[in-house]
C-alpha cells in the first residue's frame, strides 16, 4: 500500500513537471479544452531546440496584405493568453466558440483544439450563414432581424498576421447585427499558434 | 506576330506583378532612416524564403520566457506593422529596441535605437541623460514630461518581456501611458513577415 502510494506521488510529480520547461505564462503550464467532446492538453512544445519548418515558416506571402492591428474600436484583437483564458472560461462552458475561418483543408490538416471550421467562402451563403447565427443562438426576432441577446461570444482566427478573413467576417456579422463586444479577433491565428509551439489537432 | 510578343509581354508582366508581396496594395515599401543612411522597408520576394533563424525556434525556455498578454494594460497600445512602419517612416516618435545590446548587434528593425531595457530600471545619470534626451526635465525630485516625445518599444517577440519591463519601469516614473506604444510581435512576427532588417553598424 505504501509502495503504492509512493508510486502514484512520483507518477504525480513528473507529470505535473511535464510542461514546466517551457510554459504559457508563470502559472500556466497547460489547460485542458474541448475539442469535439473530447479533452485535449493545449501546452508548448517541450524541446527547446525545436524550429518551426514547413508552410506556417513561409514568408512569401504573394497577394496578402498585412492586417491593420483591429479591426475597429469595439471589436478587441486578443493574442494567445486571451484566448486560452476565453477557451477555458467560455468555450469549456458552452457559454463562447473559436471559430476558425481557413478553408476545409487547411482546418482537416491541422488546427487550434476547440475551434469549429466555417470556411469563410460560406460568407456569400445566406442559407448557411444563417444556419451558422442561429447555431451560434441567435434568434430571429418578430421584426426578421437577428436577436443575438443569447448568442455566444466567438473568436476568429485564420491564416495569420497577412490573412484578412477573419476582418472580412467580423464586417459582415456586424452588418448583421452581431454585437461587436461578443466577437474578438485573434489577429496571430495560426501562424502565430504555431509559432510559439502550441499544440494543434488533425481534423480528419 | 508583334502583337503576339506583346501580348505576351502583358501576360507576363500581370504574373510578375502578381506574384509580389507587397506590404498592402500598392504599398511595395516604406523609406526610413538608420544610421544618416535611406533604408527601404520591404517584404522578401523570394518564393522559397522560409524563416529558418533563431526566430523560428518555437520554445524559449521558462524562466525567463513566457507569452506575453496582448496588451501592457489599457491606456497603452499595442502596434501591428503596418501601425510600426507609419510611426517610423513619418518620424512620429522614437522608436526603441528595448534588448540587451548583443541581440540587437545580431539583426534589427531599420530605424530603431538600441536603449537596452536595464536601463530604465534604476535611477543613473545614464537614464537621466536618457529621459532628458525625451524631452522629460528634471524637476526636483520628480519628471515632467508634457513635452516629452513618444516612444515605440519592441523586442524578440510574443515570447519577450523586455519591452514590458522598460514600459513599466517608465510608467513608475510617470511617462505619460498614451505617449508609449508597444509592438509585441517584434522580431520574430517582423520577420515571419518577410519584412527587412539589418545588421546594425555592420555587427561592430
Amino acid at each position: 500500500m505504501k509502495s503504492l502510494i509512493l508510486l502514484l506521488i512520483s507518477i504525480s510529480y513528473i507529470v505535473a513537471g511535464q510542461y514546466d520547461k517551457v510554459k504559457i505564462t508563470p502559472d500556466m503550464a497547460y489547460i485542458y479544452v474541448y475539442h469535439k467532446g473530447k479533452a485535449v492538453k493545449v501546452h508548448r512544445e517541450q524541446d527547446t531546440k525545436h524550429k518551426l519548418t514547413g508552410e506556417y515558416a513561409k514568408t512569401y506571402r504573394p497577394g496578402k496584405d498585412i492586417q491593420p492591428i483591429k479591426i475597429n474600436d469595439d471589436v478587441k484583437t486578443i493574442g494567445e493568453v486571451e484566448l486560452l483564458h476565453f477557451i477555458k472560461d467560455k468555450g469549456n462552458t458552452g457559454k463562447g466558440i473559436l471559430i476558425d475561418l481557413r478553408t476545409k483543408d487547411n482546418y482537416a490538416k491541422e488546427s487550434i483544439p476547440s475551434a469549429i471550421n466555417i470556411p469563410f467562402r460560406v460568407k456569400d451563403n445566406p442559407e448557411k450563414i444563417s444556419k451558422v447565427m442561429q447555431i451560434l443562438g441567435a434568434k430571429i426576432a418578430n421584426d426578421g432581424s437577428w436577436d443575438t441577446s443569447e448568442a455566444m461570444d466567438i473568436v476568429f482566427y485564420c491564416n495569420g498576421l497577412w490573412c484578412d478573413k477573419s476582418a472580412r467576417f467580423i464586417k459582415m456579422f456586424l452588418e448583421l447585427g452581431y454585437p461587436a463586444k461578443k466577437m474578438l479577433y485573434y489577429r496571430g491565428g495560426f501562424q502565430m499558434w504555431k509559432i510559439l509551439g502550441f499544440t494543434t489537432v488533425i481534423n480528419k | 506576330m508583334r502583337l503576339f510578343y506583346f501580348s505576351i509581354l502583358i501576360l507576363s508582366t500581370i504574373i510578375a506583378h502578381a506574384g509580389v508581396v507587397e506590404i498592402t496594395k500598392g504599398l511595395a515599401f516604406v523609406k526610413v532612416k538608420e544610421n544618416g543612411k535611406t533604408i527601404r522597408i520591404q517584404r522578401n520576394q523570394n518564393k522559397d524564403n522560409y524563416l529558418n533563424n533563431t526566430f523560428a525556434l518555437t520554445s524559449r525556455p521558462s524562466p525567463p520566457f513566457f507569452i506575453e498578454p496582448f496588451s501592457i494594460n489599457d491606456d497603452i497600445e499595442t502596434y501591428g506593422e503596418l501601425e510600426v512602419l507609419d510611426f517610423i517612416s513619418k518620424e512620429k516618435g522614437i522608436f526603441i529596441d528595448a534588448r540587451l545590446s548583443n541581440w540587437y548587434k545580431q539583426s534589427a528593425i531599420p530605424s530603431a535605437v538600441n536603449i537596452p531595457f536595464k536601463i530604465f530600471l534604476s535611477d543613473t545619470d545614464e537614464r537621466t541623460k536618457i529621459l532628458e534626451s525625451f524631452g522629460g526635465k528634471k524637476t526636483k525630485d520628480d519628471w515632467d514630461f508634457s513635452n516629452a516625445k513618444t516612444l515605440l518599444f519592441y523586442c524578440n517577440g510574443a515570447w519577450c518581456g523586455q519591452s514590458p519591463t522598460a514600459i513599466n519601469a517608465l510608467i513608475e516614473i510617470g511617462y505619460p501611458e498614451d505617449k508609449m506604444k508597444y509592438y509585441r510581435g517584434g522580431m520574430q512576427s517582423w520577420q515571419l513577415l518577410g519584412l527587412t532588417t539589418i545588421v546594425p553598424n555592420g555587427g561592430k
